[in-house]
């Protein structure tokens, strides 16, 4: 294999398959660059950067609802393009678009600031949208950066408060010393592998698991429990949850809904794919992949499995396997990874409720709130693993699940957190207690934060109880499935019970803010105030998915069960 | 003195790297001073680096991670350096806020 | 064609939409709601519109023949002979016609024995149950028709009219005839639009009513318009009169529900439908629309016999089987004619008879009709313009309506009953007339009368006759009582003795209602031209005249009751005249303070009084003319002669009426009574007004009789309020001795346990439970914040520390449960 085939192979690959896959986040780099670059000149500065920001989300949001009917790998394998991916990025783009009118609509850039505020935010979510595309454990740790460094200086963003730039230091030291965690544990894993792309991993697991030594199956296990730090920093779950009340209270809120919804849900598709791609082959993988150099004069067919090894004998090595023998073979993996996943969601819903409850900040308190979602969406990871073996169609409708999950969410804690925004910039004040017999002053927003709370909680008829649902559903599932076919899956029902018992003791503290803005009288020290007539419309067009979707969620659920379908 | 003469193998590489990693997550996890922390970040990525390098070596294991090592590395260095820009950005800001770099006297946010 | 239906249903939800957009926005409309008067006009006059288009699309596809009175005059010679006999069906005399080939063979044919032309079908069907069907459905037919044109065109007027005349309404009112507790004068606000909220309802349910296709939506609609006439009436709640006057014009019609309750009933057990469509079909099957007892009536009567027949085939036959055996023996036996005991009349003719009685019993309740009249008079308590509106042109008219709707229905008993119905009520109302004071009153009994009229009319098979009078007397009536409301609206009075000599001060409204008594009275040049009650009265006195010829007994009785009662009819409307409009004032104050009406009044006063006079007129040159076009609705079968089987009398062909020797006779009574009327009345209050007060002495016992309305109202409190009353007050003691001690017995018992209970399982063991349960958790969720202490190093190292502790728990739970790592 010479290297111009070589530089030519990549070139294809590059510019035939790969980008146009790429399409929205070029968009978003587009978009970057327009930002910045219209800066340069005299009159741009006065141009409102939010339009162009605004014409580029949709853009790009038009662009991400177009794909593939099957898995492609792109970049040579670096990332997948498959409906789950579309999923995700039309819903971080979707998320992209409600949060520049937010943001427009609450006044936090101003002219100087703004090209900068939303070059940030754009390449954050070009970071976020890798993380859901993720195909290599190196992506992830890229990945994973993309998406936090510029977090961390969103997290700084009103520069005169302390409590912002303390919480922007807080922030970037954590999430450096995680992500150091988990590029370290990257390391030993390609090590012992000799490879770093995920689809080859499993395949390589699924064939040497059963010869490792006991020292290596401990290295591989501490390895991938490193790599889960730097996830579940990203997740903020317990225990390494300590940067995300820290950071909520000091940034501003809208950058706290950008970090609750988009970071969380990225997140969350990373894990999927991490534990999905290490655990599972996926479909549409030849039986026989191909390595670039052995295959000099092919033509790389799109979608093939790109294997990065030199030694063409490895190459030969780990063709001929079976997907179902894989899969079947990589069931400790899949194990071990699960029991691990729930135990962590298990203490992270459990903390982050019980944490809430003594809180006298909204944003603390909607901090803690993300936690503990954090945890009920991890929850449905375990059963999800469970099911590969045994049950395909239930391990998707189980995936599908956390996918609604998530896109519920959105609404819940976008509009949590647009209020809070709408009420600071009225009333001043983020306290609880200052949020004393709102409802006579502003009853629509009053109204619509009661909504969204309650949704939180996972009370029907609202959406959140739609999203609780399909998650505990899930894990019924598989508990189920997994007793009938004689797998133990214990650590299920444990997660349901204790899912079940934290939803009903979230209550407390999200009815504690509603009955404070309701029932409590109003504090004669209060000014006359006036939120908006369309910060109140944006609010209420938030709300009202969630009061909606119960009466036809349907296709909802197609779009997800379409997304999951081929994730693994 | 057999150890001192031994072939050099990758465990050896492994055993720097891992002291590399240790020490600068000491180093991030005690020292006061917010450049010292971020140093100690550093050490951290560059101790992953010195693995990565180790494995993907063909000279010292006969299955090996091949470019993807090296690769990796130099993208991690990359990184490592945009971030420690942005966290200097980030202390700058805190020391304008706070007039000191003590880590410690970051303490407002808690509960 | 096809568009009637759409056309109408338009007309028919116009004023619905306005009342809900007044009912919605009322207040808000215009200042102090004025504007809501403009709604509810544009909706009536868009109403007016499309009735009237209607008309013209009637009118392009049938275009009314001449009438064909000569034709028939002939033909009466025949039938003369013919009748004597009891044959029930007459075609053989018509036949013999056209055989002969006159002219109009065709139309011969197609008047007898065919059905009218209508538009009939279905909006919505609301539910099926099996076979029966209930649905909102549509029968148009030019009767239809012309009654849209006729409701909504006085409606319209009478709309225009409403805002000058509850132009008070606008403002705050303080009502001299309604008391507070305290005795003070009631100080209320304006409600004006909720006056024209209640007339566009009223306007919806009448026309609504007019377009039913089946006797149950009749029914939903009658009753909605018994709503509209309560609220209507008691417009000014304040006031107990009116409030009274509500209740008794609601109660009194119910209990004519009643009947026709019952009617609905007998019709939907025995026949299982209520669409005009199939109910005449049943009763008048063609094609000689000759009335019979209807099948299901015969069965369902029939019930002893159909047991024997079940009894005879056993048990094993099947449904149909039995069905047909029922139906051979039915022909054999001859079911229909032949009855239980061998004679006439046959099975199920009682339950005919039933059905109609019932039918008309709502009738009698909502036309006034003796001996539930009661209401009318007292309904005047309402504004004047609901009084023209709904007391005297078109909710008294549904009576009549329905009455003429459902004719093929009747079997010749129940027009019997008709009929005496109708001129007991025609002759008491007229004589009360003559006594009354109040101006309203005075026509309040004339409708009452006039209605009589109509169910006379009908009663002695002058279908057209009654329906004609229907038409003229509403456009008259209405322009009377506006009139009325005219005088009252100056003088502020309604009592008559109070007036006189107003003809100086308001000539627009002296003249028009001149207009209105020449044209109730019949006024006109006999054989030549007359106003538009000419023309209605002598086709009533017409058919009389034939119906006693026919049947010399109790036709004398009908036709001399109509006779007299049209003679006092003149009397005491020009009585009313008179004593309003001639010789002095008797009350100067109000005499000084009377003026004419504003042009919102006087307006529909004008248009009124040329309907009146003209509405019965032909269009020039043309075959178009009110009775032509209402010929065009007389039901199938309505041309033949009917036998009474109960009684032994002869319902006539109406249209040998026509005859000269019934023409001339009634004419000339008519002119003679009318003109005898008037003159009566000039002489008593123009030459010699002392005459009426020695009269009044001298008669003083009738006098008290007819002031006191023939003591109903007192006879009605006596039987039944009173009896009503005592039971009440036993029922009253009984709840609130006996049973109010049970309730609150166990009610004190409930409360005791409650208490107890509450303490126990809810305070103690529930909300102990709860709040030791709860304080865990916030102690603990207290705690749990204590783990973050803000500590940046602190952070990290937890990272560190705890990537450590899952390591090992993660190891032990591998070790433990899932064996080996």
């Amino acid at each position: 294999m010479n290297l111009t085939e070589y530089v030519n192979n990549v070139y294809h690959n590059t510019v035939d398959v790969s980008m146009p896959a790429f399409g929205p986040e070029l968009v978003i780099c587009a978009t970057i660059v327009l930002m910045l670059a219209v800066r340069l000149f005299n009159w741009g500065r006065r141009v409102d950067v939010s339009y162009l920001a605004f014409a580029g989300a949709i853009v790009g949001f038009v662009l991400a609802l177009y794909g593939p009917a099957e898995r492609t790998e792109i970049f040579t394998g670096m990332l997948v393009y498959d409906k789950f991916t579309l999923f995700m990025r039309a819903f971080l783009l979707l998320f992209l678009i409600l949060f520049v009118v937010l943001t427009k609509l609450s006044g936090i850039p101003d002219r100087e600031d703004g090209p900068d505020i939303y070059s940030l935010v754009f390449g954050a979510t070009l970071g976020m949208c890798l993380m859901s595309s993720a195909n290599h454990l190196f992506m992830v740790f890229v990945a994973v950066e993309m998406a936090s460094v510029p977090s961390y200086a969103l997290a700084g963003l009103l520069k005169g408060r302390r409590q912002s730039s303390e919480a922007a230091l807080k922030y970037a030291i954590y999430g450096a010393g995680a992500a150091g965690v988990m590029l370290y544990g990257i390391s030993l894993v390609a090590g012992l592998l000799n490879t770093a792309h995920m689809p080859t991993i499993a395949l390589e697991l699924a064939r040497r698991y059963a010869e490792f030594s006991s020292s290596q199956l401990m290295v591989l296990a501490l390895a991938s429990l490193m790599i889960l730090v730097g996830l579940a920093f990203k997740l903020s779950a317990v225990p390494f949850h300590f940067w995300c009340p820290d950071v909520f209270e000091g940034a501003a809120a809208e950058v706290n809904a950008f970090l609750s919804v988009a970071s969380k849900a990225a997140a969350l598709a990373l894990l999927l794919r991490v534990i999905l791609g290490v655990g599972a082959v996926p479909p549409g993988v030849a039986d026989e992949p191909v390595a670039v150099q052995t295959a000099p004069r092919q033509h790389l067919a799109d979608g093939a499995l790109y294997v990065m090894a030199q030694d063409p004998a490895v190459a030969a090595e780990t063709s001929g396997r079976g997907r179902e023998e894989a899969v079947a073979q990589l069931t400790p993996v899949r194990n071990y990874m699960g029991w691990l996943v729930a135990f962590v969601a298990a203490i992270t819903c459990t903390f982050g409720n019980l944490a809430a409850y003594g809180q006298t900040n909204i944003k603390r308190l909607l901090a803690y709130s993300t936690i503990a979602h954090a945890g009920y969406m991890m929850m449905a990871a375990p059963p999800i693993l469970t099911l590969v073996g045994l049950d395909s169609s239930r391990a998707h409708d189980a995936a599908a699940a956390l996918a609604l999950y998530i896109a519920i969410y959105l609404f819940m804690n976008l509009g949590a957190f647009a209020i809070v925004a709408f009420l600071r910039n009225s009333l001043r004040s983020e306290e609880i207690a200052d949020y004393a017999g709102l409802v006579h002053r502003a009853p629509w927003v009053v109204i619509c934060f009661s909504i969204i709370l309650f949704s939180l909680v996972g009370l029907p008829p609202l959406a959140g109880f739609l999203g609780k649902f399909a998650v505990f559903a899930a894990l019924a599932d598989g508990y189920v499935v997994a007793s009938q076919a004689g797998v133990s899956a214990s650590h299920l029902l444990w997660l349901l019970v204790i899912g079940g018992v934290n939803t009903a003791i979230s209550l407390f503290y999200y009815v504690r803010v509603v009955k404070v803005m309701t029932i409590d009288p109003e504090p004669e020290s209060r000014t006359p105030f006036s939120v908006g007539v369309f910060p109140v419309a944006y609010v209420v067009l938030l709300t009202i998915p969630l009061v909606v979707l119960i009466f036809s969620w349907n296709f909802l659920n197609e779009w997800t069960l379409q997304a999951a379908a081929q994730l693994f | 003195m057999v150890p001192l003469v031994a072939q050099i193998t990758v465990s050896h590489y492994l055993v720097v790297g891992a002291v590399l990693f240790v020490t600068g997550a000491v180093c991030m996890a005690t020292k006061r001073n917010i450049l010292g922390v971020l140093m100690g970040v550093e050490l951290v990525l560059n101790g992953a680096n010195v693995n990565f390098i180790a494995f993907g070596s063909p000279f010292l294991r006969e299955h090996h991670l091949g470019l993807d090592g090296q690769l990796i590395a130099v993208f991690v260095i990359v990184l490592a350096a945009a971030e420690a820009a942005v966290a200097l950005a980030i202390a700058l800001n805190f020391y304008n806020n706070h007039t000191t770099i003590d880590v410690d006297r970051a303490e407002d946010l808690k509960g | 064609m096809e568009s009637l239906p759409v056309l109408l249903g338009l007309a028919v939800l116009a004023p619905l939409a306005s009342f809900f957009v007044i009912l919605l926005l009322g207040p808000s409309l215009g200042h102090g709601g004025k504007s809501a008067a403009y709604v509810a006009i544009g909706a009536i006059v868009l109403a007016g519109l499309l009735s009237f288009i209607s008309l013209g699309i009637w009118l392009a596809n049938h275009w009314p023949e001449a009438p064909h009175d000569d034709h028939h005059a002939a033909a009466s010679e025949h039938a003369g002979d013919a009748h004597e006999g009891e044959s029930q069906n007459a075609k053989s005399a018509h036949d013999s016609h056209a055989s002969e080939g006159v002219a109009g063979d065709s139309h011969a044919a197609s008047h007898h024995g065919s059905t009218p032309p209508k538009v009939s079908g279905e909006y919505y069907v609301l539910a099926k149950i099996g076979d029966l069907q209930l649905s909102i459905s549509y029968y148009i037919d030019s009767l239809t028709i012309a009654m849209f044109c006729m409701v909504t065109l006085i409606a319209s007027c009478i709309h225009v009219y409403a805002t000058g005349y509850m132009h008070d309404e606008l403002h705050d009112i303080t009502d001299h005839e309604a008391h507070t507790a305290d005795g003070e004068h009631v100080h209320r606000p304006g409600r004006f639009h909720r006056f024209f909220q209640y007339l566009s309802l009223f306007c919806f349910s009448m026309l609504g009513l007019v377009l039913a296709g089946n006797v149950l939506m009749v029914f939903v609609f009658w009753e909605l318009v018994g709503i509209c006439s309560y609220f209507l009436i008691g417009f000014y709640i304040e006031r107990k009169s009116a409030t009274n006057a509500a209740n008794k014009a609601f109660i009194v019609n119910r209990v004519g529900d009643f009947g026709m309750i019952i009617g609905l009933m007998a019709i939907w057990s025995s026949l299982g439908t209520f669409a005009f469509d199939e109910l005449f079909e049943a009763v008048r099957p063609g094609p000689s629309h000759v009335l019979q007892t209807p099948d299901g009536m015969v069965y369902a009567s029939a019930q002893d016999r159909v047991r024997d027949i079940a009894r005879e085939l056993g048990p094993d036959a099947t449904p149909d089987q039995l069905e047909t055996a029922i139906q051979e023996r039915a022909t054999t036996e001859n079911w229909r004619n032949v009855g239980p005991d061998g004679k006439a009349p046959g099975y199920g003719y009682w339950l005919l008879i039933v059905a109609g009685v019932g039918i008309f019993c709502g009738c009698v309740g909502k036309s006034a009709q003796f001996p539930l009249h009661v209401w009318l008079p007292d309904a005047m308590e309402g504004p004047t313009p609901v009084s023209a509106l709904v007391h005297s042109a078109t909710m008294v008219a549904a009576g009549v309506y329905l009455a003429a709707r459902f004719y093929p229905f009747f079997a010749p008993e129940v027009l019997f009953v008709i009929a005496i119905v109708g001129a007991i009520t025609l002759f008491m109302a007229a004589t009360i007339a003559i006594t009354a004071t109040d101006i309203k009153r005075v026509l309040a009994y004339s409708t009452i009368s006039q209605l009589g009229y109509m169910m006379l009319a009908i009663g002695m098979g002058g279908w057209l006759a009654g329906v004609m009078h229907l038409v003229t007397h509403a456009f008259f009536k209405s322009l009377l009582f506006l009139c009325s409301g005219s005088v009252i609206h100056a003088v502020h009075t309604n009592e008559m003795p109070e007036m006189g000599g107003l003809i100086k001060k308001m000539p627009w409204t002296a003249y028009t209602m001149l207009i209105g008594c020449l044209a109730i009275a019949g006024a006109g040049i006999p054989f030549v031209i007359g106003l538009s009650g000419y023309y209605s009265k002598d086709a009533i006195l017409e058919q009389g005249h034939l119906f006693m010829t026919t049947n010399p007994g109790w036709g004398a009785v009908f036709f001399w009751a109509a006779a007299g009662g049209a003679a006092i009819t003149a009397f005491y409307m020009f009585r009313m005249w008179y004593m309003t409009f001639l010789g002095k004032p008797r009350n100067h104050h109000r005499y000084d303070h009377a003026h004419e009406s504003p042009w919102s009044m006087v307006a529909p006063l004008v248009i009124l009084a040329v309907f009146a006079v003209g509405v019965a007129w032909p269009i020039p040159f043309s075959s178009l003319r009110l009775s032509t076009l209402l010929e065009q609705a007389r039901p199938a079968g309505g041309l033949n002669d009917m036998q009474g089987v109960l009684v032994n009398m002869v319902w006539p062909n109406e249209h040998d009426s026509h005859a000269a020797s019934h023409v001339i006779p009634a004419t000339l009574i008519a002119f003679g009574t009318a003109l005898s009327g008037i003159l009566l009345a000039t002489m008593f209050y123009v030459w010699q007004p002392h005459l009426a007060g020695e009269v009044r002495q001298q008669f003083s016992p009738i006098h008290r009789f007819l002031v006191n309305k023939w003591w109903f109202d007192e006879l009605y409190d006596w039987i039944f309020v009173k009896p009503t009353h005592v039971v009440s007050g036993v029922a009253a003691r009984f709840d609130r001795n006996w049973i109010d001690w049970i309730v609150d017995g166990s009610a004190k018992v409930t409360r005791r346990f409650a208490y107890g209970w509450e303490w126990l399982a809810d305070r103690v063991v529930v909300d102990g439970f709860v709040n030791v349960f709860a304080g865990w958790m916030y102690s603990l969720g207290l705690a749990t914040r204590r783990v973050q202490r803000g500590n940046l190093r602190e952070y990290v190292l937890f990272i560190l520390v705890g990537a450590l502790v899952l390591f090992v728990v993660i190891s032990i739970f591998r070790v433990t449960y899932a064996g080996g790592s």
